[in-house]
């Protein structure tokens, strides 16, 4: 069974971590989780970047869900936010296409421009 | 919706776009009285009366006529579980919160299958870190219960400035949820 007390260690771990690299969230990646998502499988596309965060341990990357927000058609839509560049928004994405978002975009800092629906604000 | 996790997905976002702080989730299944019952609970702004009833309503929405017209989480919730016997009820004081509950008969042969809990429940606490849950699971057969809690908010106050996104978080939280949904044979609900 879990433990509160393992969350101890985790916590050590990860402000060792941070003495090292700092605290900065450099991308905040936002899935949009309304109706029209979820029945397009934004689920799914959430638990695909939080087992890829997991699984690249990638310290310095937020994932938050939010509302539909008008773009229903090209759902499920991510949002990637990332400090100094204009926002990127890509759509009907899956989990394949997350996992390469990852792997070009967080990582690499390449932006995907196929699955790219909107840019800006 | 495919099934009643994701329903409840649903139900979870309505309440943090109603400025929720703290949301109770309950779900409990009960072999004898043949009854499957999902409770959403939120401090959120609530709702009039009126709303409540406008809130059934396909199309019924919240959101600006420029962003969408019609508003099918709650209407399609309500209608899976009268299509199994069972019944949407929705309680809700302005200032005060909202209070859902939905009933299935749970060997309807209608009845939408629980679905995947882990992954709804992983995914809210996780991407509304502003957000404390508390989950209760309770499964009872034969006079037998078993019962699952987690509390985010002891989980956050233990981390203090440590994001719920950092990657063994993740992990934690996620076994979390896995164990305490198999001891309390919630996976093929």
């Amino acid at each position: 069974m879990k433990k509160l007390a393992d969350l101890k260690k985790i916590r050590e771990k990860a402000q060792e971590e941070m003495k090292l690299r700092g605290s900065n969230v450099r991308i905040k990646i936002v899935v949009g989780m309304g109706t029209s998502g979820i029945a397009m499988g934004a689920r799914e596309v959430m638990k695909t970047f939080l087992e890829e965060i997991a699984n690249r341990n990638l310290t310095d990357v937020i994932v938050t869900q939010t509302g539909e927000k008008g773009l229903s058609s090209m759902e499920p839509v991510v949002d990637l936010i990332e400090e100094g560049k204009a926002k990127v928004t890509y759509g009907n994405m899956t989990p394949e296409k997350v996992k390469k978002v990852v792997v070009e975009h967080i990582v690499n800092g390449r932006v995907v421009c196929d699955y790219v629906v909107a840019t800006g604000e | 919706m495919q099934d009643i996790s994701l329903h409840l997905l649903d139900i979870i976002e309505n309440s943090v776009r109603a400025e929720a702080r703290r949301i109770k989730v309950r779900v409990k299944a009960n072999v004898q009285k043949n009854l499957l019952r999902v409770i959403v609970e939120d401090d959120g702004v609530g709702m009039d009366a009126y709303t409540v009833q406008q809130a059934q309503d396909p199309f019924y929405t919240s959101k600006l006529e420029r962003i969408k017209k019609v508003g099918l989480g709650i209407p399609l919730f309500k209608q899976n579980a009268e299509l199994s016997n069972g019944s949407f009820k929705m309680a809700s004081e302005p200032g005060f919160g909202t209070v859902l509950t939905v009933d299935f008969q749970l060997d309807h042969i209608d009845r939408m299958p629980l679905g995947n809990l882990k992954d709804t429940l992983l995914g809210v606490i996780i991407g509304h870190p502003e957000v404390d849950f508390y989950i209760c699971l309770i499964y009872s057969e034969r006079g037998k219960e078993q019962s699952f809690h987690l509390d985010t908010a002891a989980i956050k106050e233990e981390l203090g400035d440590i994001p719920l996104t950092y990657p063994d978080v993740i992990e934690y939280i996620d076994q979390s949820l896995n164990e305490g949904i198999q001891n309390t044979n919630m996976e093929d609900v």
